[in-house]
């Protein structure tokens, strides 16, 4: 017995102090920067200012403003990537032809790195020698500043987080529709029932807590974008692509505000806390409803 | 005959898809082999028929004349496999003790916890004028032993039980990471100054990543245990068999598909972290993804070389990528989302 209380310490402790100690530890301190002004640049000594720094950024358009982008972006990328999703995973499920080959296929571009996939976007959406400008010159739109016009910027982020996190959509979908019970469509198939009512009636409801999980874990990493902007538009044209991640470091690594930054990370992070228990009693209401 | 109609939509929609998913693969791949001229004039699309294709963007890669590629490799390689293998090993003994063991944390005890720490944290640095990774650390060690201490007493309040332990893992993941980020640099900016060296260092990539990884190692080798028929394990402890031999040599081998698994995801997320990187990084250790991205200001239009660099980083994910495709034929990842 005491042998076995000593072996449940020794495999759950490593792992517990590095988290504690990486996540926490820093935490703490940066929450006691978060009142205080803080400069490296020029060097000032520290001196505690109350919540001078939260009211600060409170009335700053430029938090609202980054705050309505990622919104934006996040929103309107994670609903498509949800219905191509599921679309996706409903004809993996059902046997396309190659099947084999289209998993593989639509796993890759989850497994690349951000900054890559908004490299090589960076060259397929160039106003002049991208295929997607000699795509839309075919229709008279010839050289569009897609990088530079902030809709249109907007509009490039969120095409790239639809093409990069789909597959998640796809993976988590496909293995939800392999567990569901067999005998349930083979009694509707009986029946005589009709594919789309299979769906609605059937697949949809026994699939939602899924459903509201994935999303919820898309809109959740949603919210951390940052490589794809920072190689893509750097923020701009303007403020009119930052995200809050990146106005934080910004305003941290670049103005060198450090505890403007670390009250500006603490923000977010209520932000984050709120949005989550909002969703998930929103959630939690819509699937008592199906039952 | 309506089904027949819908494997048709069905064929449409995944053809579709996979053109969208394969082009912008295609145009990476084609453009590391041109030549300046393919690049100036246009898109260009067929190697031999579009475009003469050429190895000197390579050449020039790997030569070393375009900036060094080779230490970026180099530290990508040696951080990620490192702590990849760190957080797979701790976050799946401590995802063993979450499925055979029983945790039993006081609400309370935790509470005590968090307000040692942050007032003696604040109390020793600005009352006793104690640096920040001393104060910090001296207050983290009695802030942890006094709640341990005190999760062994009778205490009023609710208990957290296993799942709140895996909950409170998991949700290490749901922190925009840039608050923890930029409380690290904080922090290893402190340590480099007391003259323990953290920032741009190996030490403090792989501290940073086998903590970023843990909470996937821990919720994913999870699912696999549960499905582990406790037998085997009840007879080797008849035997005498002690906890550590039973994990190494019994438990560990059974489940080398979810190990497998479990691995390839968290090296593919630690291959591709980026923030982290770009905030406690400065030359020696940057990693790949640090690269592209100076990739991209320092040679804007010679896209041959950026299309290199490209695809140094994604080729080891593409074999992951595919690994991970067999093993969701074998339904091996259904486990995972229960």
């Amino acid at each position: 017995m005491t042998r076995d209380t000593l072996s449940k310490h020794a495999f759950m402790w490593p792992a517990f102090l590095i988290v504690l100690i990486v996540t926490l530890f820093p935490l703490i301190y940066a929450l006691t920067v978060s009142f205080q002004t803080v400069r490296i640049v020029p060097p000032m000594p520290p001196e505690y200012v109350g919540l001078r720094n939260y009211a600060e950024i409170l009335e700053s358009g430029r938090f609202w403003n980054a705050i309505g982008v990622t919104a934006t972006i996040v929103f309107i990328s994670v609903m498509f990537q949800y219905v191509i999703g599921y679309a996706l995973a409903l004809t993996l499920h059902h046997n396309v032809p190659g099947a084999s080959l289209y998993r593989v296929a639509f796993l890759l571009p989850m497994f690349m790195a951000p900054v890559c996939v908004a490299l090589i976007a960076r060259m397929l959406f160039h106003p002049v020698l991208g295929p997607v400008n000699e795509f839309f010159t075919l229709f008279g739109l010839a050289n569009i500043p897609f990088l530079t016009n902030p809709t249109l910027a907007i509009s490039v982020l969120i095409v790239i987080e639809i093409w990069q996190w789909t597959p998640f959509v796809v993976l988590l979908m496909l293995a939800g529709l392999q567990g569901l019970p067999n005998e349930v469509f083979e009694a509707a198939r009986v029946d005589n029932i009709s594919t789309w009512r299979r769906f609605r009636d059937i697949t949809f409801p026994m699939l939602l807590p899924l459903s509201i999980a994935v999303i919820f874990i898309r809109l959740i990493e949603g919210f951390k974008v940052i490589d794809t902007i920072f190689v893509l538009t750097g923020g701009g044209p303007g403020t009119s692509t930052e995200t809050l991640t990146l106005f934080a470091y910004n305003e941290g690594f670049k103005k060198f505000n450090i505890g403007m930054a670390s009250a500006l990370s603490f923000l977010f992070l209520i932000v984050v806390i709120l949005f989550g228990t909002v969703y998930l009693a929103a959630a939690q209401r819509l699937t008592r409803r199906y039952q | 005959m309506e089904n027949q109609l819908h494997k048709r939509i069905g064929l449409g929609v995944a053809l579709t898809w996979l053109f969208i998913c394969l082009f912008p693969l295609w145009w990476v791949l084609v453009t590391a082999f041109k030549p300046p001229l393919a690049v100036s004039q246009g898109a260009t699309y067929i190697p031999f028929l579009d475009f003469k294709p050429t190895l000197q963007a390579f050449r020039d890669a790997f030569s070393g004349i375009r900036g060094d590629f080779m230490s970026p490799i180099f530290s990508s390689l040696a951080v990620s496999t490192v702590s990849t293998a760190l957080s797979v090993l701790l976050g799946s003994m401590a995802a063993y003790a979450l499925v055979r063991f029983e945790f039993r944390i006081k609400l309370l005890a935790g509470i005590v916890f968090a307000i040692i720490a942050i007032g003696g944290f604040i109390f020793t640095k600005e009352a006793l004028g104690w640096s920040v990774p001393a104060a910090l650390g001296s207050m983290m060690i009695i802030a942890l032993v006094t709640s341990v201490w005190l999760n062994g007493k009778k205490l009023p309040g609710p208990i957290m039980k296993n799942d709140d332990v895996t909950f409170w893992f998991v949700s290490q993941r749901m922190f925009p990471p840039i608050v923890s980020a930029f409380a690290l640099f904080l922090l290893y900016a402190e340590m480099n100054k007391s003259g323990v060296r953290m920032l741009d260092s190996f030490a403090g990539l792989v501290l940073a990543y086998t903590a970023f990884g843990l909470p996937f190692a821990v919720w994913l080798m999870r699912d696999f245990f549960s499905t582990i028929p406790v037998e085997v394990e009840e007879a080797a402890m008849v035997d005498n068999i002690g906890r550590m031999r039973i994990f190494f040599q019994i438990v560990l081998p059974m489940s080398k598909p979810g190990l497998v698994a479990t691995s390839m995801i968290v090296l593919s997320f630690i291959w591709n972290e980026f923030l982290f990187a770009l905030l406690l990084t400065s030359s020696k250790w940057q990693t790949l993804p640090i690269l592209l991205a100076g990739q991209n200001s320092s040679r804007g239009d010679e896209w041959w070389a950026i299309s290199v660099a490209a695809l140094i980083s994604v080729i080891p994910m593409i074999i992951v990528a595919i690994f991970l495709g067999r093993m969701m034929r074998s339904g091996l990842l259904a486990g995972s989302i229960k």
